[in-house]
């Protein structure tokens, strides 16, 4: 059997609370520096102090005098020790190709350039301070020129093609109506609340790793590579996940070098870094530069789309998000010229931040079409309207359904927007200005090859093991939804395992893949054990004795058939033997290209995700979409911006667990206001050195920031997406709502900010 | 909830091998506790890694994100901020100690759960520690004031709307059984 059936227990898509959250509200769930291990000992990083040269000496003699101190690791002992290793985003592992503590030389400010050991965390802490680094200094470059555009270089051969159809220049000088605008975004760092820690543990030759982590089999295959280890002597374990939003999904430099100092002294050794080092080491959103070009006919349709971004990347890395994948088949259009540049600096290497691509390239192309409907004195949601399209306009291949329109209906209703008076600056209350603004959210359709272990006692109870991870998605209850859905037991009979790379490899939780990935190999298990009960119950002289087995199906703990006949499960168990019954089911995605289809679950196996992207499907493409609209007001005097109100309407698929999708979409939305107004790594030019790097300095919406947030389902039936006909939806909720923001603002005030974060100063 | 007394401290707990330790005895969630700890062990710290409750979190260490809130002598306080010398004799409550009885929910916790507030939870213990004196502290009377005090527990995942639902149902149980 290929894919899951169709049946339906009920189940899926049924709202629950959250069948980790008991352990969530007592304290009891166990994030992985939470383990208790016997004879710990506390390590602490010592972190560069420059961002480009090399180090002429390190002194070690007063941190060494330090009471407790076990061990110190630096280039001087670990050269050569750590192997270098692909980077996750060239399909390998690791978030860097930069190696720290491999030799004296230092790439950005605040690589790790030593490790100090020490009996208590203090200790450590105190040897660490007094770890004297004497630098050969070079003036860094801290990211873009200060010119724009910035110079158009491609400095990746591997570069995915930059979308482009017909002439978009020549379309552009005859267009009725032109819109052409810089926009920038900043510097961001994900900074979730809970540190990069990393507790290494050896017994013998095996390895075992408490990390945090979005993709544990990736991580174990990593350290194994870098340390020259079999993987099946790596272990890493990450049941709970303190908050990730992309940082947590590639092998950062720290473990390695935990693993490499646990192993010196024989005991355990734990790392929690402070929250200022965590914003070098893990990865952190570049900032981009973009130039949108956009011209229309007098009726609005769009006759030419040009969209060039700019993005910074490492010295060695070219790493880049490429939003244009994205932007190039958002609309109708004929003529169609995109291009990614990458600005190499003094820099850490750049990663994943929820929704890599769309935050940023979305949010300028949303502002322009904003700007090009005041152009055209049209109504924004009239002019998505007319562009809309059904089919990606670059090669027309279909979309496998897109509800873009609907969840702009659906929203604009909600939140009233008939009654908006299209004049920036004539809504009022009070002190007030009122701004009201929209845009829209896409994100693709990702799925991956996943594995899962699914085992039914006779008892009714379910236990369901595989790799995933639950990042604070939900994917614990999601997937014991859908075994809950398939083999007809309560929700409370199923127990689900994950975050373990002892279990079936699932793959990184990422890409908004993880729901649609890992529920369809769930329910693939499920589907065996209920053909395996089936085909023994047709077979033997019971109630279902000579019936369609395909016609059997599990519910309410019974097998039953469609005449009402049935048979307990119980019974339909004991009979294939004795204890309980268990299938491991491995699902490759229907759109999987061949080479994936052939060789995926070998890639899994090694901690590769071979995920599909939803722009790069063969026949078709597959994104799931929304609409938002966003109330600002802006003080008359002080220039205070408030956001008293968003509605965001989306069209994800099937949704599995609508609780837990609810409140993704709720902190999406609220991520979306954060790129709007508050998050910005600020940057000592001089120094390349982050400046805000704390949760005081660098801002994220606290409570008293967000008011009245309002999330609707649009329904939505897709099977061609997956069998389950799940979209994800982790990473839609945070795409356009920060042009939305931004369009509102220029409502309100009639001022246009292109450069994010839009604050106080820029509105005076 | 027990008051505190030296006679009922568990064993010392002693790590050994760094300079000058300080002997404490700390009364946590109606427990006693005797440790031998460096002068700069924090509160968070003491609870975390030598008591071995995990379920106060560390966010930044630095009084900034409110994970680590726990209450002394019914008070909110910061456990990253406080070093654990300062607490002796007084009554420390963590999230574990929070629920009225072993193995039941208070009802903020419950509330918490219904209301689905929270995503990775990781700020959670700390969100609760705080909305549960807020309420008794008369301060979540109306939806701008639970926002208000409740901003020094920042929420990476963003269930504000969430949080401030769940404070309401659980304030509503809390003012009918003090
Ligand atoms: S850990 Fe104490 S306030 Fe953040
Ligand atoms: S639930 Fe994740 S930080 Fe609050």
């Amino acid at each position: 059997m290929n894919a899951p059936t169709t049946f339906d227990g009920g189940m899926i898509g049924r709202p629950t609370p959250r069948i980790d959250g008991r352990l969530k509200v007592t304290g009891t769930a166990c994030y992985p520096s939470d383990f208790p291990l016997e004879d710990t000992a506390y390590a602490y990083l010592v972190t560069s102090a420059i961002a480009r040269g090399r180090i002429k000496a390190i002194h070690l003699e007063e941190a060494q005098q330090v009471e407790g101190v076990l061990d110190i690791l630096t280039y001087e002992n670990t050269k050569g020790k750590v192997r270098k290793v692909r980077a996750f985003s060239g399909g390998g592992y690791t978030s860097t190709t930069i190696m720290p503590m491999d030799s004296p030389k230092v790439w950005h400010d605040g690589q790790i350039v030593a490790v100090v050991v020490a009996e208590t965390y203090e200790a450590a802490r105190e040897a660490a301070h007094k770890v004297h680094v004497e630098y050969d200094e070079r003036k860094p470059k801290p990211g873009f020129d200060k010119r724009r555009p910035q110079p158009r270089q491609i400095s990746n051969p591997l570069s995915s093609s930059d979308p482009q159809t017909g002439d978009a220049e020549t379309a552009f000088q005859h267009a009725d109506v032109k819109v052409e605008a810089y926009y920038t975004t900043p510097t961001q760092h994900h900074n979730p609340i809970e540190l990069f820690t990393t507790t290494c543990t050896w017994s013998g030759d095996q390895l075992t790793i408490y990390e945090p982590s979005q993709f544990v089999h990736g991580l174990k295959n990593g350290v194994a590579k870098q340390l020259n280890m079999n993987p099946e002597k790596v272990r890493v374990i990450s049941p709970f996940v303190g908050g990730a939003f992309g940082s947590k999904a590639a092998l950062t430099p720290r473990t390695a070098f935990v693993a490499l100092a646990a192993k010196r002294l024989n005991r355990p050794v734990k790392l929690v870094p402070t929250r200022s080092q965590s914003f070098d080491v893990s990865t952190y959103r570049a900032e981009t530069q973009h130039l949108v070009k956009l011209g229309a006919d007098r009726n609005g349709r769009l006759t030419s789309l040009h969209h060039e971004g700019w993005e910074v990347s490492s010295r060695p890395d070219n790493y880049k998000v490429a939003g244009t994948e994205t932007t190039s088949l958002l609309y109708a259009c004929p003529n169609i010229y995109t291009k990614v540049h990458i600005v190499h600096a003094d820099r850490n290497t750049p990663g994943f931040m929820r929704s890599p691509a769309e935050v940023p390239y979305v949010y300028a192309l949303e502002s322009a079409m904003d700007e090009l409907a005041t152009a055209l004195g049209m109504d924004p949601v009239e002019l998505r309207r007319i562009n809309d399209t059904m089919v990606n306009p670059i090669d027309q291949k279909p979309y496998s359904s897109r509800a873009l329109m609907a969840c702009y209906d659906r929203a604009a209703e909600a939140f009233g927007w008939s009654k908006r008076n299209p004049e920036p600056g004539s809504m009022h209350d009070g002190d007030w200005l009122i701004g009201w603004g929209c845009a829209t959210a896409c994100y693709p359709t990702n799925v991956a090859p996943a594995q899962a272990r699914v085992t039914l006692a006779p008892n009714g109870r379910a236990r369901v093991q595989t790799a995933g991870h639950d990042i604070g998605t939900g994917a614990y209850t999601a997937i014991a939804l859908t075994a809950a859905d398939r083999l007809g037991v309560p929700l409370e009979n199923v127990n689900v395992e994950l975050g373990d790379s002892s279990l079936p490899p699932a793959p990184v939780a990422g890409g908004s893949n993880a729901t649609a990935s890992i529920c369809n190999a769930v329910a693939m298990a499920c589907d065996e054990i209920r053909e395996r009960l089936a085909q023994g119950a047709v077979h033997a002289d019971g109630q279902l004795a000579g019936a369609d087995p395909g016609d059997l199906r599990l519910s309410q703990g019974k097998l039953v058939a469609p005449d009402g006949k049935s048979e307990p499960l119980k019974e339909a168990i004991m009979r294939l033997g004795f204890g309980p019954v268990e299938a491991h089911a491995k699902y490759t995605p229907e759109i999987a290209s061949a080479p994936v289809k052939l060789m995926g679950h070998k890639l899994i196996e090694g901690g590769i995700s071979a995920m599909t992207s939803g722009s790069s499907v063969k026949d078709h493409v597959q994104y799931a979409f929304g609409a938002e609209f966003v109330e600002v007001r802006i003080h008359k005097r002080t220039r205070e911006i408030r956001v008293p109100r968003i509605v965001g309407a989306f069209a994800a698929g099937r949704i599995v667990s609508p609780t837990t999708a609810r409140s993704q979409l709720l902190g999406g939305l609220i991520w979306g206001v954060a790129s709007a107004l508050h998050e910005a790594t600020e940057i000592d030019e001089r120094v390349a050195r982050y400046v805000n790097d704390d949760l005081a300095e660098y801002l994220i919406p606290v409570c008293a920031d967000i008011k009245d947030v309002e999330v609707i389902f649009v329904p939505e039936e897709d099977h061609q997406v997956n069998a389950l006909g799940i979209k994800g939806l982790g990473e839609l909720g945070n795409v356009g709502t920060n042009a939305a923001v931004a369009n509102a603002v220029y409502h309100a005030t009639g001022r246009r900010i292109r450069d994010l974060p839009i604050r106080i100063e820029d509105l005076l | 909830m027990d008051t505190f007394s030296p006679l009922k401290a568990a064993p010392l707990s002693r790590r050994a091998g760094t300079r000058d330790t300080i002997e404490v005895v700390l009364n946590v969630n109606g427990r006693n506790h005797r440790l031998a700890v460096d002068p700069r062990v924090t509160l968070l710290d003491a609870l975390r890694e030598h008591l071995g409750l995990t379920g106060s979190k560390k966010g930044c260490d630095q009084g900034q994100c409110g994970a680590c809130t726990i209450h002394v002598d019914g008070r909110r306080v910061l456990s990253c901020l406080t070093l654990v010398a300062m607490v002796e004799g007084k009554a420390v409550t963590t999230i574990e100690g929070l629920a009225p009885e072993e193995g039941g929910l208070h009802p903020m916790q419950q509330a918490f759960l219904d209301h689905d507030a929270f995503q990775c939870g990781y700020c959670t213990p700390g969100q609760i520690m705080s909305a549960v004196a807020c309420v008794r502290e008369g301060l979540a009377t109306t939806d701008d004031d639970i926002r208000e005090y409740m901003s020094g527990n920042l929420c990476r995942c963003a269930a504000y709307p969430n949080i401030v639902e769940a404070i309401k149902q659980a304030r509503a149980e809390m003012e009918e059984q003090p």
